[in-house]
């Protein structure tokens, strides 16, 4: 069956609707829906519980390791750094010294 | 309103027994919504269950008691939008999905033992799902909390936190959808006839 115009069409499916809602009426509720409603709530309470715990370990621990972090950058130490007895010029110039040609002895030998 | 503001003002301070109040006055018409939204008598009660669930977990933060219906059915409208999104409906049901009860309604139909107004009903409630199951879960659940559950516009309203205007325009399509969808299934005669037999 075709459905005429747009009207009957509407009307149908309201029609069917509301013979929708009394060929479903509310079902009956178990008798272990609570039980298992409120064992279902203790569980995540248990689950948030543990979950708020670990991250309240986690979040301690990154605390401290930063503050490690920051004491080991922030203390000086010995003077085992080159930054700290030389300036730049002089750490590149020992860098490069035994790599670049001894021009002066090269221009020699050339002459 | 089923409980008094003041009992859900109760539990929203953590009190159990009026938490319980709470389920007891509304688990039998949140289920009924649920069963029209999801069709899958199986899983209602445990989609309510998650429905109340977040519900306690959620009471805190309800603004007032007065908004609790439309908050309630907010929870129950992302439980079943979640619940159907999970379980992509198919529109042949075959017998290993049939529920425990269908398998016994079907039997017993089988046998002849149903009577003829059972019978209807099923068939009214096969076609219906079969056109809902068409369109998208959001038409699906709109179309049946306006249609079927009968909520008002302004009940939609405080819902779906859209304006009346946006809600006609959305049920207007998911409308045209529904009868698109099954005027393209070819209108199976026997369920419409069942249908407009029960009408």
């Amino acid at each position: 069956m075709k459905w005429t115009n747009r009207g009957n069409e509407n009307a149908e499916l309201d029609a069917m609707f509301r013979a929708y809602r009394d060929a479903c009426p509310d079902p009956d509720v178990s008798a272990n829906f609570m039980p298992e409603l409120w064992r279902r709530i203790d569980e995540r309470q248990r689950s948030v519980f543990f979950m708020g715990r670990w991250a309240r370990a986690l979040v301690t621990a990154a605390a401290v390791l930063s503050l490690g972090m920051a004491a080991y950058l922030y203390i000086p130490r010995g003077s085992t750094s080159v930054f700290a007895v030389e300036s730049y010029v002089e750490a590149l110039a020992a860098g490069h010294g035994q790599d670049s040609p001894n021009l002066p002895e090269q221009a020699a030998d050339e002459l | 309103m089923l409980v008094d503001f003041e009992i859900i003002k109760r539990a929203q301070a953590g009190d159990a027994p009026a938490f319980n109040e709470i389920v007891l006055a509304y688990r039998k018409r949140t289920l009924g919504t649920i069963a029209r939204l999801i069709s899958r008598p199986e899983d209602v009660e445990d989609v309510g269950q998650e429905v109340f669930l977040r519900l306690y977990f959620s009471l805190d933060q309800l603004r007032t008691a007065e908004v609790f219906e439309p908050w309630l059915y907010r929870l129950t409208v992302n439980a079943a939008y979640d619940y159907l999104r999970k379980h992509r409906r198919r529109m042949e049901s075959r017998m290993s999905d049939l529920s425990e009860q269908q398998v016994v309604l079907a039997d017993a139909m089988a046998g002849g033992r149903v009577d003829h107004e059972v019978r209807q009903r099923k068939q009214i409630a096969e076609a219906v799902d079969a056109m809902l199951s068409a369109v998208s879960e959001a038409d699906r659940i709109l179309l049946t909390l306006k249609e079927v559950e009968g909520l008002s516009l302004k009940e939609l309203e405080k819902i779906y936190r859209v304006k009346e205007n946006a809600l006609k325009v959305r049920l207007f399509r998911a409308r045209q959808r529904v009868l698109k969808a099954f005027g393209e299934a070819g209108n199976e005669p026997s369920a419409k006839g069942a249908a407009k037999a029960e009408i």
